[in-house]
């Protein structure tokens, strides 16, 4: 159905969306790298393609007159969140130029904010091209050259999103939201005890995590004690009876 | 989605924001390995983030760089903090820089408060979003009330921010742990600067947007030559004094009404903007029966403060009603009723004056000379809203010269002076700071103050001048008895 295929496609560039952010967010201090423009630079191809992919589909369907009410609110709200997405897209691609062109990587006196944050990126981008493994075979000035690219595609996403506004006739505003308030609070991923243990080191409360940890620690070292007593009780059980 | 086909009209320029450029130099200059800060690592129960830098290094290295001492750098250091250059790590809500071992770290450049890049709501929406997600449900009640603002007004667009919200914090979570917790603690820092906390002033607070960009150059054509020669004409023509005057005239200014700028010196009981009370406020109030002392000082620096104060203009009143003068000040206040009244009773108003005022054997007859009477006259047959003017400033003139100095002398103005308050500074400790802020709540509506007015105004007129023919008989009714 279209709709379905539609709402994987969306997702899909929500995905994308979200990592070139985490990757952007990266350029300019100690994480950057070679690798990390490469990332940028894939991760923002894969971008346009499923953006040019949702565009091609959901002005077809909009197009077509012959859909009922409630399809066609369906379909607008799938319009608003792809341009939403593409929005984001375009601000985030933006100041990715900006920051790149503030942040050459081959200078001599190459200064870059020290952040704090000092690992790769790879997973993040490995995410967003949905693969296990990056692989990276960019050659030593891809910061330079990929400017001039990144200047035509930004260039290319304003046109896309002109013409959307022009050819489709939707009122973002009229759109009803599906999802009530905290409603990212019900299906998410439990969070594991490791990240709660780590987003509450940056709270200040260093008790908190403290608590955490040994509440873990006190658990595991019960359920030892009760299997060493369990053992002893069944080897003076045997003694006694040998 | 924004709407986008609206011609920006450059409303983006922040002129106070052009040291933000400079700032960022300077904390491009910080980053250097030899002539940097030093920077430290950071010791957390299971993992070390590198790059932490201490208060006093900051300080040392500005004081050093710029060769200032360390108060001053020190401000400095405060400035690039509240900017959001740099954030603190313990204490975060609070952005100064304290000169001890507490920690620092600098903001990934995304995260700079550039002058082009607004501030979106979708972004602080989608921030919240994941803030819910990590502390399941539990916000800060600002943070809250934020949330649910912004979801009833970007309700169009809740799906797409819950949906993006959940991918960010998925795609964070493939990142490795210290990078975590340092992108964690970016990111609250970058909306602690942006959307302060109540009760916190934010140094993004820059007023009014400029409509054009004072940067850009602008282009030499003959309109703009001629706005350079009209200017330049106007220039000219205009009325010179010498600087001594100008400045000796700013410098007594200054000197007298020093200690009554709010700005410039502390504000009895307390400036209600710092503390919330509105204490200041209703002891100012225009038509409050006891003024403070610090209202009545300001009564005797010039005629002018008395008369434009209400509550002054009230005890002039009475000064003038014991000493039977009082159709100047209603002569004078008439003229201002005309002068800023309605266009429609003009001419009424104006003819009500003459016969109150001014016509021979009138029942409140003032006393102004000839020359100006003919003038007065000769105006009122084509009346307008300045056709009293030279008749007001003669009276204005007379009560300064005459009756004011005889004002400060009176009882009446000695009683007032006696019983005026002087309220003692108010010393609030955090909480009761925090419940001042909870309890703010609007000023009375301007209609309502209006209304009171226009009611004193109705109870001074109904309560009948006294005038002097009335007084006359009245005395010589007592003599006849």
């Amino acid at each position: 159905m279209g709709k379905d295929e539609c709402k994987t496609m969306l997702d899909a560039l929500n995905k994308v969306t979200a990592c070139y952010r985490h990757l952007v967010i990266a350029l300019g201090s100690t994480s950057d790298s070679q690798n990390l423009r490469e990332e940028l630079k894939k991760t923002r191809k894969k971008a346009q393609e499923l953006a040019v992919a949702n565009r091609t589909k959901l002005t077809a369907l909009l197009k077509d007159k012959s859909i009922s009410k409630d399809d066609r609110a369906e379909y607008e709200r799938l319009w608003v969140l792809f341009t939403s997405s593409m929005e984001l897209l375009d601000v985030d691609m933006k100041r990715s130029l900006e920051i790149g062109q503030d942040f050459p990587l081959k200078v001599p006196t190459r200064h870059l904010i020290q952040t704090g944050m000092t690992g790769s990126t790879t997973t993040v981008a490995a995410r967003a091209m949905s693969v296990q493994n990056m692989k990276y075979e960019a050659d030593a000035n891809i910061d330079t050259v990929d400017l001039k690219e990144l200047e035509t595609e930004i260039a290319q996403v304003d046109q896309m999103m002109e013409e959307m506004e022009m050819k489709v006739q939707v009122a973002p505003w009229a759109v009803e939201a599906k999802q009530e308030a905290g409603a990212e609070l019900k299906s998410t991923v439990s969070v594991g005890n490791s990240s709660v243990g780590v987003i509450s080191i940056c709270e200040e409360e260093p008790k908190e995590t403290v608590e955490g940890e040994t509440g873990l620690m006190k658990v595991f070292a019960g359920i030892i004690f009760t299997v060493v007593l369990l053992i002893a009780g069944i080897l003076g059980y045997l003694v006694i009876n040998l | 989605m924004t709407i986008r086909n609206v011609r920006d009209h450059g409303q983006r320029y922040r002129p106070r924001m052009a040291c933000l450029k400079k700032v960022e130099n300077v904390v491009l200059e910080m980053q250097d390995p030899k002539t940097g800060v030093k920077s430290q690592t950071q010791r957390l129960v299971i993992t070390t983030i590198p790059h932490a830098i201490t208060g006093e290094d900051i300080v040392a290295w500005i004081a050093n760089r710029f060769k200032t001492d360390a108060a001053e750098a020190r401000a400095m250091g405060t400035m690039m903090v509240a900017f959001g250059y740099i954030y603190p790590l313990q204490d975060h809500k609070r952005l100064i820089l304290k000169p001890d071992t507490s920690l620092y770290r600098f903001q990934t450049p995304y995260f700079w408060p550039a002058q082009q890049w607004l501030v979106e709501d979708t972004d602080y929406a989608i921030y919240l979003a994941k803030r819910n997600i990590r502390k399941k449900g539990m916000l800060e009640l600002y943070e809250q009330e934020q949330y649910n603002n912004l979801y009833k007004w970007m309700n169009h667009k809740w799906d797409f921010i819950v949906m993006q919200a959940k991918e960010q914090y998925r795609a964070g979570k493939e990142r490795k742990k210290p990078d975590r917790v340092v992108f964690d603690c970016q990111e609250r820092a970058y909306w602690v600067v942006h959307r302060p906390p109540p009760g916190t002033v934010s140094a993004m607070d820059y007023g009014h947007d400029r409509m054009v960009d004072p940067n850009m150059e602008e282009k030499k054509t003959p309109d703009y030559y001629r706005r350079i020669i009209m200017f330049i004409q106007q220039c000219i023509m205009r009325p010179r004094v010498k600087s001594s005057v100008s400045i000796g005239a700013l410098i007594k200014y200054t000197t007298t009404y020093k200690e009554h700028d709010p700005f410039l010196h502390t504000c009895l009981p307390s400036s209600p903007w710092i503390t919330d009370d509105v204490t200041y406020w209703t002891l100012n109030m225009p038509n409050v029966e006891t003024p403070t002392k610090m209202r009545v000082e300001r009564w005797t620096f010039s005629f002018g403060e008395l008369l434009m104060d209400p509550r002054g203009r009230a005890d002039f009143r009475l000064f003038l009603k014991k000493e039977f003068s009082g159709e100047n000040l209603a002569f004078w206040e008439a003229c201002e009723d005309l002068k800023w009244g309605a266009a429609e009773t003009m001419k009424e108003k104006a003819q009500q004056i003459y016969k109150t005022f001014l016509a021979r054997g009138a029942p409140r007859w003032i006393n102004i000379d000839g020359k100006t009477m003919d003038i007065t006259v000769k105006g009122l047959a084509h009346p307008h809203r300045y056709v009293l003017d030279a008749a007001q400033t003669h009276i204005y003139m007379l009560m300064k010269k005459d009756s004011y100095g005889r004002y400060l002398k009176s009882p009446v103005f000695k009683e007032t002076q006696k019983k005026a308050v002087a309220p003692e500074s108010h010393r609030f400790t955090e909480t009761q700071l925090e419940q001042n802020a909870k309890r703010r709540r609007p000023s009375l509506s301007p209609i309502i103050l209006r209304q009171q007015e226009e009611e004193q105004k109705a109870k001074l007129a109904a309560s009948g001048p006294v005038d002097i023919t009335q007084v006359m008989s009245k005395l010589e009714r007592k003599q006849k008895n």
